[in-house]
């Protein structure tokens, strides 16, 4: 039972990371990435090539390139930038003044290009079995088991408070009003000088960096990473709980996130197991989730914590 | 010699069911103007009704049928009761999309919870096979082709020489222009998306038959095939998209051919990437990037 809480606390802390970059992307600078979950992919395949021995040295049973023997915080480093580095190329693709559904079907394409390139080249990053045998909890394994866990748990929550404070430099503020100004009006925030390509790039990079942490911390709690585990439908959870929140909202989608990955994805498994075949409780959890979030774009878009508008002086 | 004749074969029969699944997502976008990730999801319920037919022992090309004019009042629905209320109340082109991914996405789990995640078949089709000209080609892939062809050249002959077609043209040129030509563009909205929906289904069924087995992700994995090669052929334009699907159909079985089959998914990937990138109005640039959305 205490085992589940630091599972679900972990998760937690993961999540909210990867929804607030989604958010300052799509909630707050209107990229709607359908390829988010391939940061948090190159965050923890990053994290995983940089911790793992050399291929040669762990018998050879899994091929994959890098393998540096790298300390915990370097290689959490590692998979920071590989997330922002993912995260921009991305975005170029989001860079042609398409309208906004083409991105986001050229971004979807993208996330489905990545998987299967990934699954098809077994020797890049071990293919579609994926690569394991990962030091759990990697910075303390010299302490008892059990404070192990909870020390782990204290550095996501740590992660997750500083990076709430980077994230509101983002989202808040001169920055914040620039992105808004954008997703609301591109050709109107340029005319007043902003630049739009150097802003959708940097907000790309921000939010895979976020990614790429989110990625990086669950590798390291998990021990292990594979194709299945970023299917292009885990970027809908992501999308579903900043929608269900309230783009562009930071509070908002942090109750979206806590709502959508623990609440909903999490409590279909406390359903009955039904015998006459396994798995219907998450096949079951992705169909709330898309009725969800269709019923929030029809019902509410606005999600259930509205971005707040500036109130400028004068009469409005 | 011999690997490249049997590859143009291979792309050939491809090309003909992406052509079948591209025309039809051409001809809702054209008239729509919205970008419909659940017809992925479409094809699969398509190709699974296709399964249940053919187990009760019905003819696979009555089940294709079947599962065609199933689709085609399933996707009608879809358009009138969700899609084009969303559109008038004005939702925003990405939430269309994201609406579109979420049905595909729920569709999909459903199409699971019912049949399960193993992989299908509908068994042996016929194993008569042709030799043309050095091309070999099983009876059931011939007999697509020749199905593509016959479908194509029938959406040819509505869309010019009948008044319902003219109509059709007219109201995906300029819908309120029509409108008030007192062409009931409602109606002739519902006529598309049943005419896609009936080709989605036939392309899901078809696909089906050509491929060994399939699975639910079946129609989520043809759909970017699908969606290069009607970007490719000019998004919204039938002929583009006929094109655009033998292109597509002959890149893949000839990378599979000559490199790593995994990679015959890659290649269209790639096309639609590079297309919507380069030159997201289609080859010949007459598909327009920057329309609105239309109920």
């Amino acid at each position: 039972m205490e085992y589940y809480a630091i599972v679900l606390l972990v998760y937690l802390g993961t999540d909210l990371l990867a929804a607030w970059g989604l958010n300052l992307e799509f909630g707050v600078a209107g990229v709607a990435n359908l390829a988010f979950i391939v940061t948090i992919a190159a965050g923890a395949y990053a994290y995983v090539v940089f911790t793992l021995p050399s291929p040669a040295a762990g018998g050879s049973f899994q091929q994959y390139v890098g393998g540096l023997s790298l300390p915990f915080p370097v290689a959490l480093a590692g998979g920071v930038l590989a997330g922002a580095v993912v995260g921009v190329l991305i975005g170029i693709t989001g860079l042609k003044r398409l309208r906004q559904d083409y991105q986001a079907v050229a971004m979807l394409v993208v996330s489905l290009m990545a998987a299967t390139i990934v699954t098809a080249d077994t020797g890049f990053l071990g293919g579609n079995a994926g690569l394991v045998l990962l030091p759990n909890f990697a910075p303390f394994s010299d302490q008892d088991p059990e404070i192990q866990r909870w020390l782990f748990v204290a550095i996501v929550a740590v992660c997750c408070v500083g990076g709430y404070l980077v994230l509101r430099r983002f989202t808040n503020g001169p920055i914040g009003r620039a992105l808004r100004a954008m997703r609301d009006d591109e050709n109107a925030a340029a005319a007043i000088g902003k630049d739009i390509v150097a802003m959708r790039l940097m907000v790309q990079a921000v939010g895979g960096g976020f990614g790429g942490l989110s990625g990086a911390l669950l590798v390291a709690f998990i021990g292990g990473w594979s194709p299945g585990a970023w299917a292009y439908v885990e970027t809908l959870a992501l999308l579903t709980a900043v929608i269900v929140g309230g783009m562009g909202n930071n509070r908002g989608v942090t109750l979206g996130t806590f709502l959508i990955a623990i609440v909903l994805l999490q409590g279909v498994q406390f359903l009955p197991q039904m015998a006459f075949r396994i798995g219907l409780r998450e096949d079951l959890g992705w169909i709330v989730l898309g009725v969800v979030t269709i019923a929030f774009i029809w019902l509410r878009p606005q999600g259930m914590l509205p971005e707040r508008r500036p109130k400028y002086g004068g009469s409005s | 010699m011999q690997l490249l004749i049997e590859a143009i074969g291979f792309g050939i029969a491809s090309g003909a069911v992406i052509a079948l699944g591209a025309v039809g997502f051409s001809v809702q976008f054209g008239m729509s103007n919205i970008l419909n990730i659940t017809y992925g999801s479409l094809m699969t319920l398509g190709a699974y009704l296709g399964l249940v037919l053919i187990d009760r022992g019905v003819n696979a090309w009555i089940a294709l049928a079947a599962a065609g004019v199933v689709i085609g009042v399933v996707s009608v629905g879809f358009h009138r009761w969700l899609l084009a209320p969303l559109v008038r109340r004005g939702t925003r082109a990405f939430a269309v999309v994201i609406v579109t991914v979420s049905a595909g996405v729920v569709l999909q789990y459903v199409i699971v919870a019912f049949a399960g995640p193993d992989a299908k078949s509908y068994g042996e089709q016929s194993g008569q096979t042709f030799h043309l000209a050095g091309l070999i080609l099983t009876a059931s892939q011939v007999a697509i082709i020749v199905l593509t062809t016959a479908l194509m050249l029938a959406l040819h002959l509505l869309l010019t020489r009948s008044t319902l077609g003219r109509a059709m043209r007219a109201t995906a040129s300029n819908r309120i222009l029509a409108q008030s030509c007192g062409i009931n563009t409602d109606r002739i909205s519902d006529v598309a998306w049943l005419l896609s929906g009936v080709l989605c289904g036939a392309a899901g069924v078809a696909l089906a038959i050509t491929t060994v087995s399939f699975d639910f992700s079946l129609g989520p994995v043809f759909l970017i095939p699908m969606i290069a090669a009607a970007v490719l052929g000019g998004i919204g334009q039938p002929y583009g998209a006929m094109l655009g699907g033998m292109v597509v159909g002959m890149a893949s079985e000839l990378a599979a051919a000559f490199s790593n089959p995994a990679y015959r998914e890659v290649v269209a990937f790639a096309i639609l990437i590079l297309m919507l990138l380069i030159r997201p109005t289609g080859l010949f640039g007459t598909a327009s990037a920057t329309r609105r959305l239309t109920a």
